[in-house]
């Protein structure tokens, strides 16, 4: 209850430092919001095209979108530092959250707010709206499969950036798998053999953030919900114990950092 | 030709410099083969869906697919960031050391980026390159590739002059982030990005093809894998009009903006 308290201080604090520059945090919100749409069209006209892919159609695609740019969105608010995490490690940035009475992890990460998240969180409900799909019940289960799908990939984030405490700096290595779980969480499943999949649900689990929240989405399952929360949980201890086991290694040079 | 000089410096230090880094260079660089690999998946299947009984879909192969696709993701990947960067060089106040030395400022932006963009794009036609090769074998003409150059040439000028004209609203409004994803959106689909622009629906390739995206990513790419003289002639003649076009745009641009910077600190 203390941590949840701490927590909203820091997001409120973040907001109203945005808020700040109002106007650059609504033409970021706003330009996201544009910008997706504007990619999702790409979409429109495959499906346009060639109608479905192995029983996957452009209706499916705009649950999946929708429901991974909420995740993404919601991750990029509420725990933007998760995306540098590396780098606060690798330049001995942790040193200012080390030195403070609060849980280390948890408070680097929601340490900052990314103001285009807003313009993905906001994109994601209007095009689960525009899918065809919509019910109430299913807006229910969009929330909840959002909730699951940002705690996957805010705990993947942790995980691959946390490596920074054993090789370093690692910028490159953390785009490179920022960019094929977004890029694999959106496409349709069905391309996928079984091996694929197997990579999807376990080293890019792209799947837990785009296609099994999506299904779960379109019409419950006792199996999809266990899917997600076994995801949501298990990679979360992995990625909280990972940093911990990373934490006794980090060390510092005598920089002087400042933190804004 | 002193001041032509000039820039080839700059653009060599930069070339230089972006060696300097070999393992962000190729770890950058990477980032190919997942795309390359997923484009695959998306477009056997849909070629077998299609199925056409030469193998085609509105001319094109699927290997001529994935090798189209190869060319428009090594341009767009091997290009540099320019909006972004001005934008910075805004912020911080750096611009105003800019400014002041005896250099044209576009000049030394194109000159910079051009060193930046040679090896990174060099590297991701080899990473794309072989994962290509390794999914669909050769491709139907590699000759296309050496036919292809001028275009690809033409597609980075024209790419840093709608960069750097993002770049400079930054003069007024300094943060271009959003108007970057923006452009690069457009460019997706009016460039045919992710799907060659023969497979939109008419009115929609009658309208793509004239507009700039598709002389920086279209046209190269669909030269490379259909190098005939007839498309050559149509992709350059379309790609310089767009050129001069452009910078001249971008040359108005500049001084207006010149007027109304305001540097705070540096």
């Amino acid at each position: 209850m203390k941590e949840f308290k701490f927590l909203f201080a820091i997001w409120k604090t973040n907001l109203q430092s945005a808020m700040e520059y109002r106007a650059a945090f609504l033409t970021q919100a706003i330009g996201m919001m544009v910008n997706n749409f504007i990619y999702f069209a790409i979409w429109i006209i495959f499906f346009d095209r060639f109608k479905d892919v192995r029983g996957w159609g452009v209706n499916d695609m705009y649950v999946t979108f929708g429901v991974l740019a909420s995740a993404f969105g919601l991750v990029s608010l509420l725990f933007g530092n998760a995306f540098n995490l590396s780098d606060i490690i690798a330049k001995g940035r942790l040193d200012y959250y080390l030195s403070l009475p609060r849980p280390v992890l948890l408070h680097t990460i929601a340490s900052r707010t990314i103001a285009s998240g807003m313009g993905d969180f906001l994109y994601g409900f209007v095009s689960y709206g525009l899918s065809g799909y919509f019910t109430w019940d299913g807006l229910a289960r969009y929330v909840l499969a959002t909730l699951l799908a940002a705690t996957v990939f805010a705990a993947f984030l942790i995980l691959t950036q946390s490596l920074a405490f054993w090789f370093g700096m690692m910028t490159n290595f953390s785009n490179l798998v920022l960019n094929a779980m977004l890029t694999f969480g959106i496409y349709p499943i069905t391309l996928f053999d079984s091996y694929a999949k197997l990579i999807l649900f376990t080293l890019i689990p792209a799947a837990l953030m785009g296609a099994i929240p999506a299904e779960f989405i379109r019409a419950f399952t006792w199996q999809t919900l266990g899917e997600l929360l076994l995801g949501a949980i298990g990679f979360l201890t992995l990625a909280i114990f990972t940093f911990r086991m990373g934490l006794r290694r980090y060390e510092s040079g005598s920089a002087i950092q400042i933190e804004v | 030709m002193k001041s032509i000089s000039k820039y080839w410096s700059i653009f060599q230090i930069t070339l230089i410099n972006s060696l300097a880094y070999p393992g962000e260079l190729v770890g950058r660089s990477l980032m190919i083969i997942p795309f390359m690999w997923i484009f695959y998946q998306l477009w056997k299947v849909t070629f077998s869906a299609a199925g056409a009984a030469d193998g085609m879909i509105n001319g094109l192969t699927l290997r001529d697919t994935l090798w189209y696709l190869m060319l428009a993701e090594t341009i767009e990947l091997g290009r540099p960031p320019i909006a972004r960067t001005m934008s910075e060089n805004v912020k911080d106040g750096s611009i105003a050391y800019i400014l002041n030395k005896p250099y044209d400022f576009l000049l030394y932006q194109f000159s910079t980026a051009m060193g930046e963009t040679i090896f990174r794009a060099m590297l991701n036609a080899v990473f794309g390159g072989l994962t290509v090769w390794w999914l669909v074998g050769t491709p139907n003409h590699p000759e296309g590739f050496l036919i292809a150059l001028p275009a690809i040439f033409g597609a980075w000028i024209l790419h840093f002059s709608i960069n750097a004209m993002i770049g400079l609203s930054a003069f007024v409004v300094e943060d271009v982030s959003a108007f970057t994803w923006i452009y690069q959106k457009l460019a997706f689909i009016f460039g045919g990005m992710l799907i060659p622009l023969d497979f939109y629906p008419q009115w929609l390739q009658n309208i793509a093809k004239l507009l700039p995206f598709s002389s920086a990513i279209y046209g190269p790419a669909r030269l490379f894998v259909t190098p005939t003289l007839e498309l050559f002639i149509s992709v350059m003649s379309l790609q310089i009009t767009w050129i001069i076009a452009l910078t001249f745009a971008l040359a108005i641009v500049y001084r207006r903006g010149l007027a109304q910077l305001t540097v705070n600190g540096g």
